[in-house]
């Protein structure tokens, strides 16, 4: 995210001193170049792996972004050659790369830094064994000690992963090592960071025993969508709109995650989570911090994680009662989803019948701060909805003087700013014009601001984003330990109401709806109603 | 509102601008062959500037009457919010590679096309123009974004003060770029004019008939918004790949001390260029194809603050050498044009650079191949790495879509011609004096 070209001052604080900038950078398309650097995928027989990082490493190789010395080592279990894991890296690209058909000889000379290494996560001896490849690695392809681990496993193994990270002497960077050898390590993991407070503190304890905390990489595929990028551009690089960004002009804000689809085949894993630790938790509650932060001192990784962590203190952690009245959980029944019937999630594979976990999840949640005190914040998840939409959207105070309500002439509906995430990212503002012709007739209409229309330019995948950025050590797309924690501190209360019984009833919608009734009257309660993106 | 003319019409019998301008105005309209129409192309003889307006004013509310399905979003199709672009076509060989190449954008089409057809010396009606609107899907295909093309033949008088023409054509608060395909007219007030009312002029170097004067008027020209040039954009990969070399840090100090550049690049082909412009073909030969490799090689000098020292070859044949004073060392520069088939005349085939170290010399080596590129270094007394990268030869669309998207000025670029200006002038001197 960081704008400059060549990196000349440490960006991310583990502690490895930058170089002199190269003077040819300057001004080229690929203006931020990582240092050379070995990628150890732990996991790298999974679904991530073919899903999103081979394509996302192809895409950046085949952009120009990736060093020539960059090497790839897939760490796992299961029994592979070099030339399978090529193969199942290879496969990814051809089935998920947005940059297909693939280029035979690109890709050949890419796979000639692609290493396959086979060990038990729990083997001290089989991480023994991958340090003595990466420092081969290191000799032969010049990739300087600068090591990149990404765990794509699930959350139970990250302890004994980054415990045997530590034993085998892979974490410290620069200095901190044992040969005080020159480079660096990092270690890129995936959410959920924990199941709620307790078990993400541990996790965070676990992962700061062995790294520091500028050394650790908690990825949120959402802040590397260049939409939830650019919402900070909105904000602070126009004049025109942070002035209005408070309780004096803002009547209330609603953030919407929603997915057209069920379970997909992830029915054991979802029946433990929920919408609340698998959406609210990290990808919605980092879009409410991401829009309602104030402005950074500069736009580094330390400032702007400082700002959405304030974001995140300031909002109102709910007692029992309190949740009863602002949190609605629902969960699907059979129901047509764009033309297609789906089953009950309960009919759904590896749920339990009496499943009481939700696929939906709407909150109504304060900010206690100068900016929003009394400002509403409704935010809205969930699995099998009307329509797929991820975004923002803010509904501006009425005029004070309700000047054209007179006998006979609808009220004018308030205006409403709305910024897309996904699909069909951009930006929309309502207001309310006078509709052509004698008499004074007022209609809202659009103003509409879409990246396809205005940027002639695809935009990368956002694990591309963040691989990228994880290498040049530029931190600040994502999350930090505190952050985390206190995001799980904000939805704990949550948790354990629904655990006790006492956080109100599942509520049940039909699949294709907006979810269900309750969540409708959570907001009409307050005069207000949710949008239909 | 007239039906389309022209197709088939006999040139017997008009005068030789006559002739030239119906050649023109055929090859331009294939744009109303576009399958994706939003409505009827419409053209008019002998018609006004605000006949024009008021026509493409009408075009989207005549695209919105279809009964389309209208959402919070909008229609399912809407004009592109990008930019105007004015582009002038002065002879027919540029209209068919002005039209191929804006069809060729896609759905990086400028939101509006005003293609120029100036004909000062001609009499008969001042005004002709068509208008012709069309749309790409995007994204996931269930919508479209949709772009106008206005072709304006303009005659006599006013022809000489086209800058007047077009301002009220223009889509307000969009930039204006300002594509001038062929050898721009340096010294003509219509250029001035028309770069004047641009956020940024387009061209390529590599059409210049006297490179040394275009870019000495490039040097010169103080635009708001800068320069794209086309030749700077197709060296895009070059200039990648040889700034990866030095990226990695223990490499990088072999910069201040390179001492040799050998650049080779593409000439016609002695048996005959088999890359001369077929009728159709929208890419004809460039006709300064030393364009590229002395950018190539004066940005490397700029950035590295490399000084002319001393003519070794002047210019002769496409090649030349020259000495350079380096941080560190003299550098030997040598410019090479190779005849072949093989890539678009101008294009670059190799570059070698090599450098004194301390355990030797060190090469750092760039061949293309076909659309790739095969890269070695041989430093620090390892051996010689060999890798493939993409290398592709740009579409002059994809050129032109790219100078789209960036908007400031190119300080990097604006010194490179800089010091091309110098270099050239040093070989040109040379080979006059002796």
């Amino acid at each position: 995210m960081t704008t400059t070209s060549q990196p000349t001052a440490d960006l991310s604080g583990d502690g490895v001193a930058k170089t002199i900038a190269n003077p040819l950078r300057e001004g080229l398309r690929a203006g931020r170049m990582p240092e050379p650097c070995t990628m150890v995928i732990c996991g790298a027989t999974g679904d991530l792996t073919e899903r999103k990082l081979g394509p996302a490493l192809y895409n950046l190789l085949l952009g120009g972004f990736l060093p020539p010395e960059f090497t790839v080592v897939g760490f796992a279990r299961r029994e592979m050659t070099d030339d399978q894991f090529r193969d199942h890296l290879r496969q990814g690209v051809d089935r998920y790369s947005r940059n297909r058909p693939i280029k035979e000889s690109i890709w050949d000379s890419f796979a000639q830094g692609i290493v396959y290494h086979r060990g038990d996560f729990d083997d001290a001896k089989a991480w023994e064994s991958l340090r003595s490849a990466l420092d081969r690695i290191d000799r032969d392809r010049g990739t300087a000690g600068n090591r990149l681990f990404y765990l794509a496993v699930p959350p139970t193994l990250y302890p004994e992963i980054v415990r045997q990270l530590g034993d085998a002497g892979l974490a410290p960077s620069g200095e901190d090592r044992p040969d005080q050898r020159k480079g660096w390590s990092r270690v890129i993991v995936e959410k959920p960071f924990g199941f709620d407070l307790t078990s993400a503190r541990r996790l965070n304890q676990e992962l700061r025993h062995v790294f520091a905390e500028e050394q650790i990489y908690r990825i949120d595929h959402y802040l590397g969508k260049e939409t939830v990028q650019n919402l900070a551009v909105f904000r602070f690089g126009n004049g025109l709109f942070e002035p209005i960004w408070n309780r004096r002009y803002i009547d209330s804000v609603q953030i919407t995650v929603a997915e057209t689809v069920g379970v997909e085949g992830r029915g054991e894993f979802y029946d433990q989570t929920g919408a609340l630790r698998d959406i609210i938790q990290n990808h919605a509650l980092q879009l409410l911090a991401m829009f309602a932060m104030e402005p950074p001192v500069e736009f580094r990784a330390q400032d702007l994680r400082d700002e959405k962590l304030k974001v995140l203190r300031a909002v109102h952690e709910m007692s029992t009662d309190d949740v009863a009245a602002n949190v609605v959980r629902g969960q699907y029944v059979s129901g047509w989803v764009e033309g297609v019937k789906m089953p009950s999630y309960r009919d759904e594979p590896e749920i339990a019948p009496d499943s009481d976990t939700e696929t939906y999840v709407a909150l109504r949640l304060e900010i206690g701060s100068w900016r929003w005190a009394g400002v509403p914040f409704y935010v809205r998840t969930g699995k099998a909805l009307s329509t797929r939409a991820t975004e923002v959207a803010v509904q501006f105070k009425s005029p004070p003087l309700a000047l054209f309500n007179r006998a006979g002439v609808p009220q004018i509906e308030p205006n409403i700013l709305a910024i897309r995430i996904q699909p069909d990212e951009g930006i929309l503002i309502r207001f309310g014009a006078k509709v052509p012709g004698q008499g004074m007739q007022i209609r809202s209409v659009n103003m509409d601001f879409r990246y396809g229309f205005s940027f002639a330019v695809d935009s990368p995948d956002a694990y591309e984003t963040l691989l990228l950025d994880a290498m040049v050590g530029d931190a600040s797309l994502f999350t930090r330990d505190d952050e985390v924690e206190r995001a799980w501190a904000i939805l704990d209360p949550v948790l354990k109401a629904w655990e006790a019984g006492a956080g109100g009833p599942v509520h049940f919608y039909g699949a294709g709806s907006w979810g269900p009734p309750a969540a409708d009257e959570l907001l009409a309660r307050d005069g207000r109603s949710w949008r239909k993106p | 509102m007239t039906a389309q003319p022209h197709e088939g019409e006999q040139p017997s019998g008009y005068s030789a601008d006559a002739e030239r301008e119906l050649a023109v105005h055929r090859r331009l309209m294939r744009f109303g062959d576009q399958e994706s129409r939003v409505a009827p192309v419409w053209s008019e003889k002998g018609t006004t500037v605000a006949a024009v307006e008021d026509h493409l004013a009408s075009l989207w509310t005549l695209a919105g009457d279809d009964g389309a399905r209208v959402t919070e979003k909008g229609l399912p199709h809407a004009r592109a919010s990008v930019l105007n672009l004015i582009v002038t076509v002065p002879d027919e060989p540029l209209a068919v590679r002005v039209v191929s190449t804006l069809l060729g954008l896609g759905y990086r089409h400028p939101s509006r096309a005003i293609v120029l057809v100036a004909n000062p010396d001609r009499d008969g009606p001042w005004l002709d123009a068509s208008v012709s609107a069309h749309c790409h899907a995007i994204h996931d295909a269930d919508e479209q974004v949709c772009y106008e093309e206005v072709i304006l033949t303009v005659r006599g008088e006013p022809a000489e003060h086209l800058d007047g023409i077009v301002a009220s054509l223009l889509i307000h608060d969009l930039p204006t770029l300002v594509w001038w395909p062929g050898d721009p007219p340096f010294a003509d007030a219509i250029f001035d004019q028309l770069v004047e009312m641009g956020d940024r002029l387009i061209l390529d170097s590599s059409d210049f008939g006297d490179l040394l004067l275009g870019f000495r008027r490039l040097s010169t020209l103080r635009r708001r918004s800068g320069i794209a040039d086309l030749a700077w954009k197709r060296l895009g990969w070059w200039q990648e790949l040889t700034a990866q070399f030095f990226d990695a840090p223990r490499f990088r100090r072999y910069l201040p001390n390179l001492n040799r550049v050998i650049i080779r690049y593409a000439l016609p082909s002695s048996k005959g260029n088999q890359k001369a412009p077929a009728k159709d073909d929208p890419m004809p030969g460039v006709s300064s194809p030393l364009a590229q490799a002395i950018l190539y090689a004066s940005w490397i000098a700029n950035r590295l603050e490399w000084k002319r020292h001393s003519t070794v070859r002047p210019l002769e044949a496409g090649s030349l050498a020259l000495s350079l004073e380096g941080r560190y060392a003299m550098v030997e520069l040598r410019i090479e044009g190779v005849p072949t088939d093989t890539v678009l005349d101008g294009e670059l085939l190799s570059v070698r650079l090599r450098a004194r170290g301390e355990t030797g010399a060190a090469e750092f080596i760039i061949d293309r191949d076909g659309e790739e590129a095969v890269i070695a270094s041989n430093a620090d007394g390892m051996t010689a790495q060999l890798r493939r990268a993409r290398m592709e030869l740009p579409s002059e669309s994809e050129l032109l879509a790219s100078t789209m998207v960036a908007g400031q000025h190119d300080a990097v670029y604006e010194g490179a011609v800089r010091a091309a200006g110098v270099f050239l002038a040093a070989a040109r001197a040379s080979e006059e004096a002796g």
